[in-house]
Formats: C-alpha cells, sequence, structure tokens
C-alpha cells in the first residue's frame, strides 16, 4: 500500500509492446458489475479475470499455476494451506500489493453480502503471518482448496476503503461496481454498463507480456445473428458464442476463423423423483411412472443422441455418459458408455414397468439458457413420441425457468451443469446429494433424488487426499448414478468461438476469454 | 374552459397511477430476478434474505406505494443488474433512441409526405401505383426481419454499413450524439430506416388520401376554375389542408416508435432505452422496468392531453361535448 | 376475407347499403389489385383450412418427425434418409412446406379472431361511449388513453405475461395461442372504438336517430339498428388493416418470445426461427415462411386499401 513510482512501469512497456493493437470483441451478456465478490457469475468472473488477479491462476489447460502467490504448501495434516505471496506486485493505481490485501479480500469475498462466500465455507481462519506470507486455515483436510479459489480475486484495501467499497453492494452498488483496481494485466478506462467496456494494458503487471494490445473494447451484443453479421463485416474481432448453425458459414470465410472446444457444460434431462403423480396433460394426476428407474432408463435409450449432435449441434458436440465431461477431473472412466439408442428395447422396458401403451407428461425447457436449448428438447419430445410416451413441451426464458423448477411445476426437464471446481464432486454435490438447506447439499436437485450410499460417499469424496481412494469412490457413485439413471445426460456443450483471421487466441475450457493471450497480427 | 383543463389533467393523473399499479403487478409474472441475482452457489435461505432486503416479500400496493414516494422525489431506486441508479441510466440511455427516433420520424415524415402527394396527384399513373405497391411490403414483414435483412445485405454482403451500435459518439455536456462523427451518421442509417419505414407507409398513405378528398372539394375546384396553376392549387391549397390530420396523426404515433424502437434497438444493439427495457425483462430488473413504463405513461398521457386541448381550442363543436364529459 | 365483406351487407337492407353494393361490385371488378389480392387471399385461406388435406406431412405431430431428415435443402434428397421434401426441411426435419400451411392456420385463427375481438370490444364500447356520455364515457375513453398509452407489443407482452402467472401450469401451452389473441385485442380494440364513437357522436343528434327515440325505441336497438350501419364502412377498412397488422404482430411477438409453442408454430414463430438459419446457408427455412406471411399480409393490405378507397364516397 506504499504508493511506487511508476515511471519504472511505463519504461518497461516501451521494450514489451512490438506493435500497436487495437481489439474488439462481443459477447451476448455484459458483466453485471465490476466488483469480483459482488456476484459469482461465469461472465462476471471470466471477464474479471483480466482485471484481477487471485493467488492462484488457471492456466491455458486449466492446470493451477502461481499468480499472486508464487508457491503453496499443506500445514500439518490438512489443517490448512501456507500461501508465500509474491513481491514487487502494484495494483493499477500504483499501490502495492501485500498480504494486508489477502486478508482483506478474504473478509471481504467471506462476508454476509458477498455472492462468493460459499467458496469459503471450508475456511476456518486466515492468518498474516508477515507481509508476503498467508497461512489460510480450513475445519477438514482439504486437499483441492488451491485450485478452488482460482476465481477468488484480490483487490486494494486502501483503495477499496477508502471509495467506500469495503462490502460489495450487489443491490445498490458501490464505487467498486463500475470501477475496478486490481493487479491484472489490464485495467479498465472507460465502462459503461451495457454498452462499452475499453480495457488498456497495465504497465506495472508483474507476468510476462505475451499480447500485443494496446487497447481492448468489450460490446455486448444479443442478438446472434448480428452479432455473426459484425463478425463477418469486421466491426469486432472476436464473437463469443457463435451460433453453431453459423460454424459451416464462417469457417468457408476467408476472413474469419471458428475455434472449438469441449466446455464443462453438460446438457441432461432430469427427472422429478418424488412426486406422487404427473402434473401436466390428460395424465395429470395418473403415477407419476419416472419414479421407476426402467422408465428413466426408456427415456435414456429411446433418446438418438447421435442425431442431435448430427443434425442440431452440426458435429459440434460430443456425447455424454455421466454428469461431468471427460476434461474434468475425477471423470470416471469405468463408466464412459452411455445407454445405446434402441427404441426397442425403451418399449420393452416400458412395458416391463407396466406403461405399454404410454402416457404423457410436461416437459419444461429454457430457449435462452443453453446452445440450441428448445431445438434439443423439440427433438427429444419427437424421439420420446416414437416410443408411445408423449411429452407436452413448454420452452420460456430463463428468468421464468429456475422459478418454475423450483416450485416442482415439471415433469421432466433439461439441465446444463458446468461444475465449477472442474471436479466430479461438483454435481454430486449440487444435483444428486439429498437435499439438505443446512449443509448446503442438493440445491439444484429440484427431483428430490435421494440415495443414502451417495450420501455417505460425498463426505468421504470431500476429505480424501489419497488421489486412487478417491477416484474409487468417485466410481461408484457414478456406477449408482448411471444404475439409477438419476440423469439422462446427453451431450457436452460445445465452445464455438468466432475470429478474424489475424487474430491469435486461446479458448480456455471454462469458457474464459484471457486477452493476455491474444496477439493481433 | 379552465375547468376542463383541471378536470382533464386529474383524470391524466388517475391514469398515471392505474398505468403504474398496472404495471406493478405484473411485475411478478415477468420472471424472478433472484435467480438472476444469485450465482449457481445459492442456497433458499439466501434466496429470501434478497427478497427481504429487495422488499420482494411485501404485498404489491405497499412495493408500488415505496415506489411511488420515491419516484415523485425523482428517485426511481437503483437496477437490479448494474447496481446504479435508474435515472442516471436512463439520462445515458436517452440520446440514443431520442436521437434514432428524431431521424426516423424526420425521414417518415419528408419521405411520407413527398410520396404521398406525388401518389395523389398521379393517382392512375403507374409510378404511383407501384409505390402503393412496393410501400406495402415494409409493412408487411414483421421489424425484426427488415432489420435483420438490412444487416444482411448492407453490413455483411456489401460491408457498407456498420452492423451494431452507435459508432463514435461525441458528450455534449450530458448529452451524447452521434450526429457529429462520420461513423455515427453511418451507424443511424440502417436503424432509422428500418424504425421509420412503417411510419413512413403511414404518413404517404395518409397524406395521399386526404389530398385526394381535399382535390375533390368545392373550394379547390373554384381554384382551377378561376384558372389557379396546379401547382399553386396543389401545394398551397391541397397540402396546406392536408398537414391539420398529419400533423394530429403523426403525433400519436410517437407511440408505435417507441414500440418499435424496442425491437430495432434490440436487433442493431442501439444502446437506448429500448433496448435498456427489453434486457430488464430478460433481467427482471424491476427498478428499471418501472421507471421505463412510468416515463412512457408520462409522456403519452402529455401528448394525448396536448391533442385534446387542441382540439377544444380548435373545433368549437367539441366545446359542446366536452361540457357533457 | 371474402365473408367479412358479404355479412355486412345481407342483413340490413338500408338505402345505404344497397347503394353501397352495386358501386362496392362495381370497384372492384375494374380493379386488377383489389382482384389479384383478393384471390391470393382466398388461395391462402382455403389452403390453411384444408391444410390436413392438402399438407404430405402433419409437422404437429412429433412422433412423424426424423431428426435425421433436418436442413435438407428443398427437392433434393436427404443425405442420410433420401426422402426429398418440395420445400426442404427446418432443423427439427419438418417438412417446411407442410408447416408453413399449419403454421398459417395458426396465424389467420390468431389474426382473425384477435380483430373481431378487437372490434367487438371497440364497437361496444364506442357506441356506448357516445351514447350514453357523461362519466360512462369519461371512463370509457380514459381506459382508451391508458390503452394507448402503452405500445401495443407492450400492451401485448404484458398480457402475455400475466395470463402466464394465472393460468394453472397443465393448460399452459393449449392457452399460448389464447391469450395471443386476447392480448393482441386488448392492444387493438381503442382505434374501432375512437371511430365508432366519432362517426356516433355525429349520427346521434341526426334526425332519425332523434325520430327513433321519439317514437319510444330503447337505447341499445337504436344504437345497433341505426347508428351501427353507418358506421360500418370505416370499422371494415380498419379491420381488414387490423387483420394483417394482427399477423405481424403476432411474428413480432414470437420474436419476443411470447409467441406460438414452437411444437406448433405459427407463421411468425416459424420465421423466427428460420432467422437464424439466414447465414447458414439454409435460406429455405426463413425464406419461404417469409414469402407466404409477406403474401398473406400485402394482399390483405391491398384489399385494405382498395376498400377504403372504394367506401369513401367523397373519391367518386
Amino acid at each position: 500500500m506504499i504508493l511506487r513510482n511508476s515511471a519504472i512501469g511505463i519504461a518497461m512497456l516501451a521494450t514489451t509492446s512490438v506493435q500497436a493493437a487495437d481489439f474488439k470483441w462481443a459477447s451476448t451478456t455484459d458483466p453485471q458489475t465490476m466488483d469480483p465478490h459482488a456476484v459469482n457469475s461465469a461472465p462476471v468472473l471470466g471477464f474479471l479475470n483480466n482485471v484481477y488477479e487471485g493467488l492462484v491462476r488457471r492456466d491455458k489447460d486449466m492446470s493451477v499455476q502461481p499468480a499472486l502467490a508464487v508457491s503453496w504448501e499443506p500445514i500439518g495434516e490438512g489443517d490448512g494451506w501456507r500461501f508465500k505471496l509474491r513481491e514487487g506486485v502494484t495494483f493499477h493505481d500504483g499501490s502495492t500489493f501485500d498480504a494486508q490485501d489477502v486478508l482483506f479480500s478474504y473478509q471481504r469475498a467471506s462476508g454476509e453480502a458477498a455472492d462468493t462466500r460459499s467458496w469459503f465455507a471450508p475456511v476456518s481462519e486466515v492468518i498474516v503471518v508477515d507481509d508476503y506470507t498467508v497461512d489460510i486455515m480450513t475445519t477438514a483436510p482439504n486437499p483441492l482448496f488451491p485450485s478452488s479459489i482460482a476465481n477468488w480475486m484480490i483487490m486494494d484495501q486502501g483503495w477499496t476503503e477508502a471509495n467506500d467499497a469495503a462490502v460489495p453492494d450487489k443491490e445498490a452498488g458501490n464505487f467498486a461496481t463500475i470501477n475496478a483496481n486490481g493487479t491484472g494485466a489490464f485495467k479498465v478506462t472507460e465502462r459503461e454498463p451495457g454498452l462499452k467496456t475499453v480495457l488498456e494494458p497495465h504497465e506495472g503487471w508483474w507476468g510476462d507480456v505475451e499480447h500485443n494490445i494496446t487497447r481492448a473494447e468489450f460490446n455486448p451484443i444479443q442478438n446472434p445473428a448480428t452479432a455473426v453479421a459484425a463478425l463477418l463485416s469486421g466491426d469486432v474481432d472476436m464473437i463469443n458464442p457463435v451460433p453453431i448453425q453459423d460454424v459451416a458459414r464462417l469457417q468457408e470465410d476467408g476472413d474469419v476463423e471458428v475455434i472449438q472446444g469441449i466446455e464443462a457444460r453438460v446438457i441432461m434431462l432430469g427427472f422429478d423423483h418424488e412426486a406422487e403423480t404427473l402434473k401436466y396433460t390428460d395424465d395429470a394426476g395418473k403415477p407419476n411412472p419416472f419414479r421407476d428407474p426402467r422408465v428413466r432408463k426408456a427415456v435414456a435409450q429411446a433418446v438418438n443422441v447421435d442425431a442431435i449432435l448430427a443434425t442440431i449441434m452440426r458435429g459440434n458436440a460430443e456425447a455424454a455418459s455421466q454428469l461431468v465431461s471427460p476434461a474434468m477431473s475425477g471423470y470416471s472412466s469405468a463408466h464412459a458408455e452411455r445407454p445405446a439408442f434402441d427404441v426397442e428395447a425403451a418399449k420393452a422396458l416400458l412395458a416391463e414397468a407396466g406403461y405399454a401403451d404410454g402416457f404423457s407428461f410436461g416437459l419444461k425447457c429454457p430457449n435462452d439458457r443453453y446452445l440450441n436449448d428448445e431445438a434439443v428438447c423439440q427433438a427429444v419430445v419427437s424421439m420420446l413420441a416414437q416410443i408411445g410416451i408423449t411429452a407436452e413441451l413448454d420452452a420460456m426464458p430463463v428468468r421464468n425457468y429456475w422459478p418454475e423448477l423450483r416450485e416442482d411445476n415439471y415433469d421432466m426437464y433439461l439441465l446444463g451443469w458446468s461444475p465449477g471446481t472442474f471436479d466430479a464432486e461438483h454435481p454430486v454435490r449440487f444435483l444428486v446429494a439429498t437435499p439438505n438447506e443446512e449443509k448446503k447439499l442438493g440445491s439444484w436437485n429440484f427431483g428430490g433424488f435421494s440415495n443414502a450410499r451417495v450420501d455417505e460417499l460425498l463426505p468421504a469424496i470431500q476429505s480424501e487426499l489419497d488421489q486412487t481412494k478417491r477416484q474409487a469412490m468417485l466410481d461408484e457413485v457414478t456406477q449408482i448414478i448411471q444404475d439409477e439413471q438419476v440423469y439422462v445426460p446427453m451431450y457436452v456443450q460445445p465452445l464455438v468461438w468466432g475470429t478474424r483471421s489475424n487474430i491469435e487466441l486461446t479458448q480456455r475450457p471454462d469458457n474464459f476469454f484471457l486477452l493476455r493471450w491474444v496477439t493481433v497480427n | 374552459m379552465f375547468a376542463y383543463i383541471v378536470r382533464r389533467m386529474l383524470q391524466s393523473v388517475i391514469v398515471l397511477l392505474v398505468v403504474g399499479l398496472v404495471a406493478f403487478s405484473m411485475f411478478r409474472f415477468v420472471g424472478d430476478p433472484i435467480d438472476n441475482m444469485l450465482g449457481q452457489e445459492r442456497t433458499q435461505a439466501d434466496i429470501d434474505r434478497l427478497r427481504t432486503e429487495l422488499g420482494l416479500d411485501q404485498p404489491i400496493p405497499v412495493q408500488y406505494y415505496k415506489f411511488l414516494k420515491e419516484a415523485v422525489q425523482g428517485n426511481f431506486g437503483v437496477s437490479y443488474r448494474q447496481g446504479r441508479p435508474v435515472s442516471t441510466i436512463i439520462a445515458e440511455r436517452a440520446p440514443a433512441t431520442l436521437e434514432l427516433a428524431f431521424v426516423s420520424g424526420f425521414l417518415a415524415i419528408t419521405m411520407g409526405i413527398a410520396l404521398g402527394v406525388f401518389t395523389a396527384i398521379r393517382r392512375q399513373g403507374v409510378a404511383a401505383n407501384i409505390i402503393m405497391t412496393v410501400s406495402l411490403i415494409g409493412v408487411s414483414l414483421p421489424t425484426f426481419l427488415i432489420g435483420i435483412l438490412l444487416i444482411y445485405i448492407f453490413s455483411v454482403e456489401l460491408d457498407l454499413l456498420p452492423s451494431f451500435g452507435r459508432g463514435e459518439t461525441v458528450m455534449i455536456g450530458n448529452w451524447s450524439t452521434g450526429f457529429l462523427t462520420t461513423s455515427g451518421l453511418k451507424a443511424l442509417i440502417l436503424p432509422a430506416i428500418t424504425l421509420g419505414l412503417y411510419q413512413m407507409t403511414l404518413i404517404m398513405r395518409l397524406v395521399r388520401s386526404e389530398m385526394l378528398e381535399v382535390l375533390r372539394a368545392d373550394y379547390v375546384r373554384f381554384a382551377r376554375a378561376r384558372g389557379l396553376s396546379d401547382r399553386v392549387i396543389n401545394f398551397r391549397h391541397a397540402l396546406k389542408n392536408t398537414m391539420v390530420p398529419v400533423i394530429t396523426i403523426t403525433g400519436l404515433q410517437l407511440g408505435s416508435i417507441i414500440a418499435f424502437a424496442i425491437i430495432t434497438e434490440t436487433v442493431f444493439q442501439w444502446p437506448g432505452v429500448g433496448l435498456l427495457f427489453i434486457n430488464a425483462i430478460q433481467f427482471v430488473d424491476i427498478p428499471v422496468m418501472a421507471a421505463y413504463l412510468m416515463l412512457i405513461s408520462v409522456m403519452f398521457v402529455t401528448i394525448n392531453l396536448i391533442v385534446d386541448l387542441l382540439y377544444y381550442a380548435i373545433d368549437p363543436r367539441l366545446r359542446v361535448d366536452a361540457r357533457a364529459t | 376475407m371474402t365473408d367479412t365483406i358479404e355479412t355486412p351487407s345481407a342483413p340490413t337492407k338500408s338505402r345505404f347499403s344497397k347503394f353501397w353494393d352495386s358501386d362496392f361490385a362495381w370497384s372492384f371488378r375494374h380493379s386488377p389489385v383489389a382482384m389479384i389480392a383478393s384471390l391470393v387471399v382466398l388461395i391462402l385461406v382455403l389452403s390453411a383450412i384444408f391444410a390436413p388435406l392438402i399438407a404430405p406431412y402433419n409437422p404437429f405431430d412429433p412422433a412423424s418427425l426424423n431428426l435425421m431428415n433436418g436442413f435438407t435443402p428443398p427437392g433434393t434428397p436427404n443425405a442420410f434418409t433420401q426422402d426429398t421434401f418440395l420445400l426442404g426441411t427446418d432443423d427439427q426435419g419438418r417438412d417446411v412446406f407442410s408447416t408453413i400451411l399449419y403454421g398459417m392456420r395458426i396465424s389467420l385463427f390468431v389474426g382473425v379472431s384477435a380483430v373481431l375481438l378487437a372490434m367487438i370490444i371497440g364497437i361496444v364500447l364506442g357506441l356506448a361511449a357516445a351514447y350514453f356520455g357523461g362519466w360512462i364515457e369519461t371512463l370509457i375513453m380514459r381506459v382508451a388513453d391508458v390503452q394507448l398509452t402503452f405500445p401495443a407489443i407492450l400492451v401485448a407482452m404484458l398480457i402475455f405475461g400475466i395470463a402466464k402467472g394465472v393460468t394453472p401450469p397443465e393448460y399452459r401451452n393449449e392457452m399460448a395461442i389464447y391469450v395471443l389473441i386476447i392480448a393482441i385485442a386488448l392492444s387493438d380494440w381503442v382505434q374501432f372504438a375512437r371511430v365508432v364513437r366519432g362517426a356516433a357522436l355525429v349520427e346521434k343528434n341526426k334526425e332519425y336517430v332523434q325520430a327513433a327515440r321519439l317514437i319510444g325505441r330503447g337505447s341499445f336497438p337504436i344504437m345497433f339498428r341505426h347508428i351501427l350501419p353507418n358506421v360500418l364502412s370505416p370499422v371494415l377498412v380498419i379491420a381488414t388493416i387490423s387483420l394483417a397488422l394482427a399477423i405481424i404482430a403476432e411474428a413480432t411477438l414470437s420474436f419476443l418470445g411470447v409467441g406460438a409453442p414452437p411444437t406448433q408454430p405459427s407463421l411468425g414463430t416459424l420465421i423466427r426461427i428460420g432467422q437464424g438459419f439466414l447465414f447458414s446457408g439454409e435460406w429455405w427455412i426463413l425464406f419461404f415462411p417469409a414469402c407466404t406471411l409477406l403474401a398473406l399480409a400485402l394482399s390483405v393490405n391491398l384489399l385494405g386499401d382498395w376498400l377504403r378507397d372504394a367506401l369513401n364516397p367523397k373519391l367518386r
């Protein structure tokens, strides 16, 4: 927090930047705040990773690497973690980074008003050992802790307090909502919420500069067709996402390139496991067939995922066998098979369960949340019709969708899940564990699935330090989920970005776009 | 007269209050802001806490009363999405919409009157009939499709005009204008055409039919008999007399300019209040929705009031009628 | 359309309608535009009504769809299934031709019902306002102000939102179309009411109404028997133009996400879906529904245009 002469920083920039380059990019949503602790959502965290930094950060391949901490080691037998901090780091306003800022950011990010406080549920205490050493104590052994705080961004205590922003205020906003002062490679120089945000390189950044951007401008563009037009006409240099159907067209265009990757998000069908009766169509009031695992299996076998991938996703996605994609840690390679598409087998299962004549029910679906979500649901409806069960589709914007699911207004629904920790434990905790408000378990398990063995294994998985034992338990959970067909995982949603061909960049699997990996040729 | 104005204004205030109440009771059905505001890892406790903080757990009349109490002091609350005062946001966005509305309105009126006069004078001509038919195409396709087609032709295929946004803007005081830069002016063309097309067709047809009626009126026939030239008849007499209904209708049509601006702004990512409103709906940003609807209502009720008062002043027959109301 | 034109002339054989009939027919015979437009409307309406007989597929039956047929270009066999479709298929493998026919049914049903509803509300309220005057008139005209205050699309969006909220969930999908009708009608009745009220105010003080009143006829019979026929021609013109507007409003609402359900798409929903494929090369998914909508709305508009001129006695 000692103000430092920034002349050194400017001198450094003069030697590193090879050529000046302007860069413009667009995405569907504007990050709603510049406050890294106020909103825990992908658009905000992804954007702010350019501006703020955490103790650790993720590399191009998602591996964890040092950022504001140079090294870390466990304390005792899983009592916590000791972080050695980087020296000589400055915030955008020139003040120096030290251990007090880490403690302050912990208090800020874990406080009542912070949206990020669930990240710190395992933390019991943060101790400043010296100016550049911090101990973070945990209540139980927590092997994954360092990688779970990659998005915990450090703010400058002096700047934040001087501007009355010591507590994040999501509802009323404060100085940190539209201004930012991080240690990241870029600083915010202009911010008009919903219109544009301008970033410029931070001259005093501690890292090696790999980019050649002198000014970057972000514009939200909502209508996908408009965004594609903007890219094709060169009004922007990069868009995220590219509508799946436009991939081929963009690939043909010589001035534009498409960058594809597999995202972490698995798209699946969910069921109501608890309700005694169906709630929709003429069959409303009749016993709920989805409580029978055979019926859920029949659904899994009736959905022709390959056809969805070939047509609606145009070969840009991969089928999913479980709740996480193979790229995630803890993925169970022993259970990589997904139920074969087999209409006859599905009909046989239905008959066995006593529904040979089929039934009808309500399928809920968002129409602005996942790539081509509405089209996928329509396809599911016609595929289920082949085995004699009639789904009545109700597709709606996501603003109506979550309340609907929370109030149990569905017989079957579509859900996408992206594990924030990039680990297979995450969906088990949120989607499969028996809902328990107190323990913060199963908060997205709308259908109320409950399995004693899963509930028993989950805490063991969370504290197991031995990777082999941990994987064995995750394999067992995956086995249960597949046997019970708790969900019908369909495919892993693709990441599709479009760039002008003179742009080189890196697409990270979590869909975060980092300017420090951009080169404008 | 004075009593009439007072009564009329009182009625307008009641209208505004009713509009507000309707708006407030409908927000609940637009969706739930809570999910957008809390992340993936929210718990039921978080949801309840936030709902109480925002006052969403209170009955609608109470919420409405609180809104009104603040609104009369010029305080429209803070946007859920942006965390900034709604009045600031609207003040930032208004210039974009007003400039767009102004340009498209101007285009619609000039082109509409010119083409209307032309098609009226050459009523049986081939060109006039073609114009009449072609102009209908503009109102026979949804606005969003026209906008997307224009983008496809003029920015993607021909690469002549920008596909989105306002281009470079210049700040004059608190007003950001796109009129002073080349990119700003270029950016205006496609959205202005998209937005103005419907109004232009409407004005053109109105001018044409009014002209046709006037041209058949006795006094025009007398003028012709007196040997006045066609030009003088067409422009000095006929056109002048068509202006009153044209101006009235155009004034009332401001409503559809604002409504269609919502769609035009969405298609062109035009940073005006229409886009703000659409974003607010998507995010269930109640303070922004409420402020937008109230502002629009105030605007319309005022326009209605002025139109009525003008009529009252102009047309003596209505005074009898007004006494009855 | 032809129905609506003929009905009003049939029951009341007033001086006006006799005069109107003959002249009307003459005008029609001498307007090629009107004849072509009504022919197009007739063809489209008939093919919509008889869609189940004409269409080769039933796109509303999910069991008949094969996703692998998706994105088949017009007249070319599909790469997987070798099936051929006249106008190609959309992303779900639905035959575009059949979907247009079925979609037009929904668009026309929504449009016609919305205009009829708006007309009924507008005429009743307009006549009531003019005839009764006093606080009834004030109330009705102020409600109309409220309505005008909210731009039509906004009104429709609000009603759609409210209706979605108050309908029991199991009926919501069936309700969607009726909600659309009510929403469009409620955003549209004011112009009918204003015209009817204006015209009725003029008629109200004419001798024949006064006379009818003197011989002891009740209020409502007077209004319907005497005033109504005289305001019918402007109402008819507005109705025609409104029909085109209502069909397009449905499409616009669909773009804003409040349209017919995707499993039973209207023309507007088809266009909303199709515009997503504008850049990707599957032009037929947008092009054919858009052309159909254009043909329908344009013909109705042209008819309305001709009606306006033909029914305006000042233009003869």
